[in-house]
């Protein structure tokens, strides 16, 4: 028998509004059917409409913690690396999205929340504390999050530098950071898009990364997120760079 | 009466004068309430503070209770309804605030009980309702087998059992009230009874209260408060309740002073209950929905068990709901 821990939800006592945006959110009964839901309809959709194929499956660790990170051209990114996972494991991943876009007004917040299970990284004042609540909840919980280290979508189709915010949330951990290359996502939708269109998309997936022998300060940081930046960049094959 | 009209007849709302008589005094109560912290305000006899906490719980109360008295009034159907959301909220916030909600399994087996306890009253099937009970339990402790993970079981199912029993169970029997036709003035006498006994002990509690009824479990009780709420909570059920049970088995008036001792102590035990659930966790109110007073829970805790309690006290002196059309949805 193992002591059970009286543990209140993280976000008890917020205000909906509030527990929306907020990075302690635990999910219910509710929001897990919706996810679920959710899921299983972006599934349908990412195989009928743009016919998604994965490649490197086997990549993806069993059991969490781990993060998925890969190059950002379009909305349909995260959904396609999320089809990716194992339906047990898409109840447990949360997306890392932008505040400013996904969680401004309190609609968006909802189902951003509720529906997509995103947790918000604000751009213009995403703190280093910010960062360290996931890196904590990351670990403590074993959960898995799905990032994009650019931290914009590409505006010309060619990937950006990663940012080193992803250095910070794994340098020094012992969680594995699974790259992954999405191709032909810009040209389904494109920023300057309003609707997606029907063209295919591939997603490859490439070995865990682990970055515990790396240190927790400046310097890890950014070989950690020069790393992973080149791990993606050589998913996407020589032609594309 | 036809099941229909039971379920549906709003006309009838105000048939019994008890029924009358609770929900005007409900509304002059808090008409009194609202206008006397005002005037109090004005007069300077109150602080700021104070003026605004009180306003907080009269503004609260006055959205509450057409939301408890509403459907009651509306019919059977319209009362089970709120039970069951009122269940499943409950539910809710319990699980939240011991953590018993991140065992997915088990609380979706605790609400499909709810909402099959509830669909038992709808149904008048009384063999269904106490059936649910034994049933749910036993679901609730072999659901989680499938996953093969032995740890934590005990505190798991425990958990799950209690939260169905309190919520699914307890709460179930006010759903079952209604299938008597005399529903309405019984549950308004219940509920006017539990809501008026914190009443009662929270002022007799500040009047003559010194000595602490359970320091350990909640610091704020006194013993004072308790008897004080015991013996005016009596006098105001079994008046109440005189009229209400007239000329059947339960309305001699020893029988209604054990309904209105009943309905104070189980209530108070009701109350210390859930403040020990909520000491045992370390948290002061277990969600903020209601202002002023914290949770559905901090509100209904003294429901819990004089719901039982008191339907099985009528049910054995009257019975509930005998006359009436019985498995009205399944037939049979």
């Amino acid at each position: 028998m193992n002591n059970w821990k009286l543990d209140p939800a993280h976000d008890l006592g917020l205000p909906l509004k509030e527990r929306a945006r907020s990075l302690r959110r635990e999910d219910g009964l509710l929001e897990t059917l919706l996810h679920a839901t959710w899921w299983s309809f972006v599934r349908g959709y990412l195989a009928v409409y743009h016919r998604l194929e994965i490649v490197g499956r086997e990549n993806i660790p069993a059991e969490p913690p781990f993060v998925l990170v890969a190059n950002h051209s379009s909305h349909l990114d995260a959904l396609a690396l999320a089809a990716a996972l194992p339906a047990r494991l898409r109840l447990r991943v949360f997306p890392i999205a932008a505040g400013d876009t996904f969680f401004e007004t309190p609609a968006a917040a909802a189902f951003a929340a509720f529906v997509l299970n995103a947790l918000p990284m604000w751009r213009r004042s995403c703190g280093p504390h910010a960062l360290r609540e996931l890196r904590e909840r990351l670990i403590n919980e074993r959960c898995a999050y799905i990032l994009f280290p650019e931290g914009t979508r590409t505006r010309d189709g060619c990937m950006n530098a990663f940012k080193p915010g992803i250095g910070m949330l794994v340098a020094g951990t012992q969680v594995p950071v699974v790259p992954g290359f999405l191709d032909g996502c810009f040209l389904a939708w494109p920023p300057q898009a309003r609707l997606p269109r029907p063209r295919k998309v591939g997603l490859r997936i490439g070995q865990p990364v682990w970055c515990s022998h790396l240190a927790d300060e400046r310097s890890g940081w950014e070989r950690a997120t020069a790393e992973l930046e080149a791990k993606v960049r050589a998913l996407g094959g020589p032609s594309r760079d | 009466m036809t099941a229909s009209e039971r379920l549906f007849g709003a006309r009838q709302a105000f048939d019994h004068p008890v029924t009358r008589w609770i929900v005007i005094g409900v509304v002059l109560a808090l008409a009194v309430a609202a206008v006397s912290i005002w005037a109090l305000a004005k007069a300077g006899a109150i602080g700021e503070t104070q003026r605004d906490e009180l306003k907080k719980r009269t503004a609260s109360w006055i959205v509450m209770a057409p939301l408890i008295i509403g459907p009651i009034l509306l019919g059977a159907f319209w009362t089970m309804l709120a039970v069951c959301l009122l269940s499943l909220a409950c539910y809710r916030e319990y699980a939240r605030a011991t953590g018993l909600f991140r065992e997915k399994l088990i609380s979706l087996v605790v609400v499909l009980g709810i909402l099959a306890v509830s669909f038992a009253a709808l149904d008048h099937w009384y063999g269904l309702f106490v059936a649910l009970f034994p049933l749910s339990v036993a679901a609730i402790a072999v659901c989680t087998i499938s996953i093969d993970q032995p740890r934590g079981y005990v505190q798991r199912v425990g958990l799950g059992v209690l939260g169905f029993m309190l919520f699914g169970c307890a709460f179930g029997h006010l759903s079952y009230f209604a299938n008597d036709p005399n529903f309405r003035p019984m549950l308004l006498l219940l509920l006017l009874g539990v809501e008026m006994n914190d009443v009662f002990a929270y002022l007799c509690g500040k009047s003559f209260g010194s000595r602490k009824l359970a320091p350990n479990t909640s610091p704020n009780k006194t013993l004072g408060g308790s008897l004080g709420a015991l013996a005016l909570t009596t006098t105001l059920v079994s008046c109440v309740g005189r009229p209400v049970f007239a000329g059947t088995p339960a309305g001699g008036w020893a029988h209604l002073i054990a309904l209105g001792v009943i309905v104070s102590v189980v209530g108070q035990l009701g109350d210390l209950t859930l403040s020990s659930i909520k000491r045992d966790i370390g948290i002061k109110d277990i969600s903020n929905l209601i202002p002023g007073h914290g949770g559905l829970l901090d509100r209904f805790n003294s429901l819990m068990f004089v719901a039982p309690s008191v339907f099985h006290y009528i049910g054995y002196f009257n019975g509930i709901g005998l006359d009436e059309p019985v498995r009205i949805i399944t037939g049979g």
